[in-house]
């Protein structure tokens, strides 16, 4: 580790620090209906948009009623996108002629995009055509991003209001993240993109003369720096190229780098102080971006120190750049790291270096990121909301300790909450650990398919389901998951992951609201100390150890034994 | 053939979600409201 690389991540966290209030303040202005400074430009479009769809914004619903339109909306967005796909060879803007997408594959990637994991099986530069690209895979990039943002609201409504039915609306909190949370940002962060040389084009890929065998090589293009800026900004992570951000059209210098990383927190870190200005406790959304902040601090350490030592295997070697394997040279391990951690605390999934290359320690960061949740800053939306499932669990466990029953912000948590509350926390596990069981069990249509025998074998498999199942979409790389098996058990583990957590969640907002404000007491547990925080993270590591611990012993973990 | 199936089993899962989202209700029966 160097000086100079601890000097960018602690510059990286400063500026994630700086942007939290003023992005946490815009977004609860936007979703309290308070005027902001893009309402001339924008109010008459969200009022178009709803006279065309003929949305009533001033009606609110309910939890199932929230619950459902956001299950129709996306059901129609995903048979869209797999329709799309199937048929692209007929349609414009498909200038590589490609075919159509394969059935399972177009399965796949239609669930993949509309979860927000942007899992890619498959190499996008020579599978996608660029109509699929950008009215396909960039539509969904903003619409699943902007689906999360608006549960995320609805949640932190859930908890802000007293004695009422209702959550919001679904369709209105939709089209306000779309358009004042997304949009803006994403046409200038684009520009900026294309000013460091991201390419944005409709062109046929160039053909390069090569001095060497093979004679020729095809170079991709395409409208790359419109999906970039989105593809981080809604922590979605799909790359335009397989390469993804270790491409030079995707991320070609050290500033696109870190703008890539800073949009991957910027909206996460922001809701935390949503949540505060919301709940009227600004002090409890810093408790909760401190315990993410400590969560990170200590993955990018982990992951930090295990590159920078160097491969075990190489010993006497020199590796004084660290354990270069599938690295990008232009980053060196710091930004590596850096990257690896941010995109699975968050669920982006975006890569600029190849996981399956780190160390077994190293290797086991991102793995953890996702298995704790996401709840680290986190996907945009899912972050927020997962970490107010890990709040429950957390005052529920501090009411047991002093016998008294629990309260947050002044609701009650009761036994409905609890039970929802671990719906949630075991489908996830549930999913992951069975579909890696029986790949792990079936050499025909599971271990066939590895790079690698043994342990590291087994992280393989258990990195695709926990990617799939988390949303997060990062590829460990070593495995080929565009087999039938893969492409359907990821498929439907990507929308378990997404949609089943999603319900038990709206119903703890749909019971919440309806409580009325206990005052507090001596009794009460503040959640504005560091005491909280450092509960909150003590519940949120454990629950993810003891869950998965066994699993990870039996890969990274004696994979590392083994040097 | 396997774009039936696979439609199949995207309006199916969708279709127990949305059981679940009622069931979720249904659990919560009007209970632990303070």
């Amino acid at each position: 580790m160097t000086l100079n690389g601890w000097l960018q991540i602690v510059f990286f966290l400063a500026l994630i620090l700086l942007v939290t209030k003023p992005l946490g303040l815009f977004m609860a202005r936007v979703f309290n209906g308070e005027r902001t400074f893009l309402d001339p430009v924008l109010g008459p479009i969200e009022r178009l948009i709803y006279k065309l769809t003929r949305v009533d914004a001033q009606r609110e619903m309910k939890w199932t009623e929230y619950a459902v339109a956001m299950l129709l909306f996306s059901v129609v967005t995903m048979l869209v996108l797999y329709l799309l796909q199937r048929v692209q060879s007929v349609l414009p803007f498909n200038s590589q002629h490609l075919p159509g997408v394969d059935s399972g594959l177009s399965f796949n990637n239609a669930s993949s995009f509309t979860t927000n994991t942007n899992w890619q099986s498959y190499v996008p530069e020579v599978t996608m055509s660029y109509l699929t690209q950008m009215a396909g895979l960039a539509y969904h990039n903003f619409m699943s991003a902007a689906t999360g943002i608006a549960l995320a609201v609805a949640f932190i409504r859930g908890i802000a209001r007293r004695e009422m039915q209702t959550i919001g609306n679904f369709w209105v909190d939709l089209t306000r993240a779309t358009l004042w949370v997304l949009l803006p940002f994403c046409l200038i962060g684009s520009l900026v993109l294309v000013s460091q040389g991201v390419i944005q084009n409709l062109r046929p890929y160039d053909t390069a003369q090569l001095i060497d065998a093979p004679s020729t090589q095809l170079i991709a293009q395409g409208p790359v720096a419109s999906q970039e800026f989105i593809k981080q900004w809604g922590t979605n992570g799909g790359g335009f190229f397989n390469a993804n951000s270790a491409h030079p059209f995707e991320n070609p210098t050290p500033l696109t780098n870190l703008i890539s990383l800073f949009s991957i927190f910027a909206i996460s870190a922001g809701l935390t102080y949503t949540l505060g200005r919301m709940t009227g406790s600004q002090k409890h959304g810093w408790a909760v971006w401190s315990a993410m902040a400590a969560l990170f601090l200590a993955g990018v350490l982990v992951a930090y120190a295990s590159e920078a030592r160097g491969n075990p295997l190489l010993t006497g070697t020199d590796q004084t750049a660290g354990n270069m394997e599938g690295k990008e040279v232009r980053f060196g391990i710091a930004n590596s790291a850096l990257f690896a951690t941010v995109t699975t605390d968050a669920s982006c999934g975006a890569v600029n270096a190849m996981h399956d290359s780190f160390t077994p320690l190293g290797g086991m960061i991102p793995l953890a990121n996702i298995m704790l949740g996401e709840v680290v800053f986190g996907g945009v939306g899912a972050g927020l909301y997962g970490i107010l499932i890990f709040i429950v669990l957390s005052v529920f466990i501090a009411g047991l300790m002093v016998g008294r029953t629990p309260e947050y912000l002044g609701k009650k948590i009761e036994s409905y909450d609890v039970k929802m509350a671990m719906l949630v926390v075991l489908v996830f596990p549930l999913t992951i650990l069975a579909l890696t069981a029986i790949s792990a069990v079936s050499p025909s249509f599971g271990t066939s398919q590895l790079n690698n025998p043994g342990p590291h074998g087994l992280t393989e498999m258990l990195y695709a389901f926990t990617s799939g199942t988390g949303n997060n979409g990062s590829a460990f790389a070593g495995i080929s998951a565009n087999t039938l098996w893969y492409n359907t058990t990821i498929g439907i583990a990507m929308l378990v992951g997404r949609f089943m957590m999603i319900i038990p969640m709206l119903a703890i907002a749909g019971n919440l609201v309806r409580k009325k404000i206990v005052p507090p007491s001596l009794g009460t547990f503040p959640v504005t100390t560091p005491l909280f925080s450092t509960l909150l993270v003590s519940v949120i590591v454990i629950v993810g150890a003891l869950t998965f611990f066994p699993v990870l012993s039996l890969g990274p973990i004696v994979e590392e034994l083994m040097f | 053939m396997m774009d039936v199936v696979f439609i199949a089993a995207t309006v199916g899962f969708f279709v127990i979600a949305l059981a679940y989202v009622y069931a979720c209700e249904k659990l919560r029966g009007g209970k632990d409201e303070r």
